[in-house]
């Protein structure tokens, strides 16, 4: 477990709909600080910009899908340590499987309830060495 | 084996008794004309004329009583119907007559010769070396029966030509014993030649007789054959009809892989005629390069077990060098020998059925995306609002805004439940099972379950406390049944009651039990309950929400789990739904 709380967070989402949803559970029920990325391309760095605890990535987006983006993080020295949590809704198991293997460190699927968003990541949070 | 040991002696027995009865007509004829010249010829002895009468009636007349004897013996031997079973006793009775017949002949010559002149004695001892050397082929056929009738004749003359006190008559007594011996030495080589003749005889028609029946065999054996022949035939062409006829490609290879033949639908399929591949290696035409060697491979483990290969999936290759995708069932076919005579190709193409199903996954998997983000927005707003966390909200607002978010759910909840009937159904519903304390799962579902139940003011209580009880099963999958059968039963059960939960230990199994207190289940519902879309009555639906896939999801989930699921009749009203799974050891 992290010595500090969770606080900062970098969503990675192209839907404008659920960026708000997402950035009001975490900022109204969660207290956290967040930093919204519509672009896939540009999301490392805004990540390196702002400097999160932890990155929630979107599966699906144009552009960049989610497990690409991820790759991409693992090979920059700034976001290569960071701990993802991926938000999906297309959840084969396999899949899923896969994106732990790679080290994702967990997996919300959509839709998620917004009232426990907030109580899931800090769940996947604590549970980091 | 020599053949004349192999003939029955029972039908050697009769065959002689009738060479010797066919002969009796003839004895008893000559007895008769042979006693009428001996009646004529002895006439005018040397004693009284009235002994003379009397002697000659009485000898006349014995010759008389014995052949009317013997004519009644020949009869009854005629009118015998078992003459095989009855030989021995036929055989016997011709031996007393045979006796009888010599004795009055012994009777004669011991009366008459010495009671005559000269010339009537020569006569008599004619007549009885006549009769004794007549005697063997008569009787000859049994030279014990010869010998007795001869004794009968030859032994009262000897005793009178011995005691006559004539030299030269007492000398022809001394030769009268080997004149006996002779003849029944004769008559005894006689018998035997007729026994090995019968004995042949009889040997041979056995041997016609066991001719007879195996060419009789020979020729069964030839029809049935022949019928075989036939039969094989008739299947041969059925089945070159059927391999003609099929619309799917049908070869026939060689154990080394070779094509022996192909059926129109192969040569339409893959575009080459049966001339242009017959005699070639399959793999080389049909299969590319890249997958030669694994199929060069499954062949050789196929011919090796001698076993069928099912569904095999392989890029196949046309004669215009199109790839298509072929499902291959090979199977081999093996003599009594064991050994593989040829292997039957059926190949399917797949192609479009393998794009149908690509096409089918990709829509599911776009729909499920698709219907999903935006729920995600519409629940996830709703939730924001109706938790408060916004800040207070109008009462009237709240209400309309908690109705979308519950109808919101309703939704996802039916996209979730078609998602998991088409993944059951296309078998690609993965189950992670791993060992489970059923009891702490089935409290954890009553803790989730709890607020939904509350709504329909349901309380959901354990009466009796849970026992610790391990399953292997899939964690979520036992979660989503519990929570379907908890809120069939919160939904349906009367207000202000409680929805019970039990278990039960069988040692093989744990049986969950969820006990309602509603309506029960209408009589016309009960065989369709875990079928698709299955609802009671519609209203329901309106009234108190569910897809109606619940049950049929539930259902196929727990036979994945090798457990079963059910319901009964509650006494005292309401109805009890369960499942059971297999006790983990």
């Amino acid at each position: 477990m992290p010595a500090q709380p969770l606080n900062r967070i970098c969503y990675v989402e192209d839907d404008e709909d659920i960026q708000r949803i997402v950035r009001m559970s975490l900022e109204r029920v969660g207290k956290m600080q967040v930093c919204i990325c519509s672009d896939p391309l540009q999301a490392i760095g805004k990540m390196i910009e702002f400097k999160p605890e932890l990155v929630m990535l979107d599966w699906m987006m144009p552009g960049m899908d989610g497990p690409t983006l991820f790759k991409k993080m693992r090979e920059v020295p700034e976001t290569q340590a960071l701990p993802v949590v991926f938000i999906t809704a297309k959840a084969s198991q396999r899949e899923l499987d896969e994106l732990r293997t790679l080290g994702a460190v967990g997996t919300i699927s959509k839709p998620f309830s917004p009232k426990d968003l907030p109580e899931q990541l800090r769940a996947i949070w604590k549970d980091l060495p | 084996m020599n053949p004349a040991q192999s003939a029955d002696p029972r039908r050697v027995l009769a065959d002689r008794v009738e060479q010797l009865y066919s002969q009796l007509p003839l004895a008893i004829i000559a007895t008769g004309l042979v006693s009428l010249v001996a009646i004529y010829e002895l006439r005018g002895s040397r004693i009284a004329q009235f002994e003379w009468n009397l002697l000659i009636w009485f000898w006349g007349g014995m010759v008389a009583l014995l052949t009317a004897a013997r004519i009644a013996l020949y009869w009854g031997y005629r009118k015998s119907t078992d003459r095989l079973a009855e030989a021995g006793q036929w055989l016997r009775w011709l031996g007393i007559s045979a006796f009888a017949d010599g004795t009055t002949w012994g009777f004669a010559g011991a009366i008459f010769f010495p009671s005559h002149a000269d010339e009537q004695q020569v006569f008599l001892s004619f007549l009885i070396t006549g009769l004794v050397a007549g005697g063997i082929p008569l009787y000859a056929v049994s030279w014990l029966i010869y010998a007795t009738y001869a004794a009968a004749i030859l032994f009262p003359f000897t005793y009178v030509l011995a005691s006559f006190g004539n030299k030269l008559f007492v000398e022809i007594a001394l030769l009268v014993p080997a004149f006996y011996a002779v003849t029944v030495g004769v008559a005894y080589r006689l018998s035997q030649v007729f026994d090995s003749g019968y004995r042949l005889r009889h040997a041979y028609g056995k041997l016609t007789e066991d001719y007879t029946a195996l060419n009789q065999r020979l020729e069964q054996q030839l029809v049935q054959l022949e019928d075989a022949r036939r039969q094989v035939e008739t299947s041969g062409r059925k089945l070159a009809l059927f391999a003609e006829r099929s619309p799917i490609a049908v070869f026939e290879f060689d154990p080394q892989g070779t094509v022996l033949s192909m059926n129109p639908a192969a040569e339409h399929l893959f575009g080459y005629s049966a001339g242009e591949v017959v005699g070639r290696a399959g793999t080389d035409i049909l299969f590319p390069s890249a997958v030669q060697g694994d199929i060069t491979e499954r062949w050789r483990e196929m011919i090796q077990k001698r076993e069928p290969r099912f569904g095999i999936r392989v890029a196949t290759v046309r004669r215009d060098s199109a790839e298509i995708v072929c499902e291959w069932n090979l199977t081999p076919l093996v003599n009594t020998e064991n050994r593989v005579i040829s292997v039957i190709g059926q190949g399917r193409d797949m192609t479009q059925q393998i794009e149908a199903e690509r096409m089918k996954q990709e829509f599911t998997s776009t729909l499920s995306h698709e219907l999903r983000t935006p729920l995600t927005s519409i629940i996830g707003s709703l939730q924001l609002i109706n938790s408060g966390v916004l800040g207070d909200v109008d009462k009237e607002v709240l209400e309309l805004t908690t109705i979308a978010e519950r109808n919101g759910q309703r939704l996802l909840d039916l996209i979730n439940d078609i998602l998991d009937v088409e993944k059951i159904e296309s078998g690609k519903l993965t189950l992670l099972p791993e060992v489970l304390e059923l009891g702490d799962l089935v409290g954890e579902s009553l803790t989730l379950n709890r607020a939904f139940a509350e709504r329909f003011k349901v309380r959901l209580a354990t009466p009796v406390p849970l026992p610790t009880v391990k399953v292997n099963a899939d964690r979520k999958r036992v979660l989503q049944v519990m929570t379907n059968l908890l809120s069939n039963a919160a939904k349906f059960s009367q207000e202000g009651t409680a929805v019970e939960v039990s278990m039960e230990d069988s040692g093989e199994s744990v049986r969950v039990e969820v006990h309602d207190t509603g309506p029960g289940i209408p009589e016309s519902f009960r065989n369709r309950i875990f079928g698709r879309f299955a609802q009671a009555d519609m209203s329901y639906t309106r009234q108190k929400g569910g897809t109606g896939l619940g049950l049929a999801i539930c259902k196929r989930l727990m036979e994945m789990m090798g457990g079963r699921i059910g319901f009964s009749d509650r006494n005292g009203g309401g109805t009890t739904f369960w499942f059971e799974l297999p006790r983990h050891s």
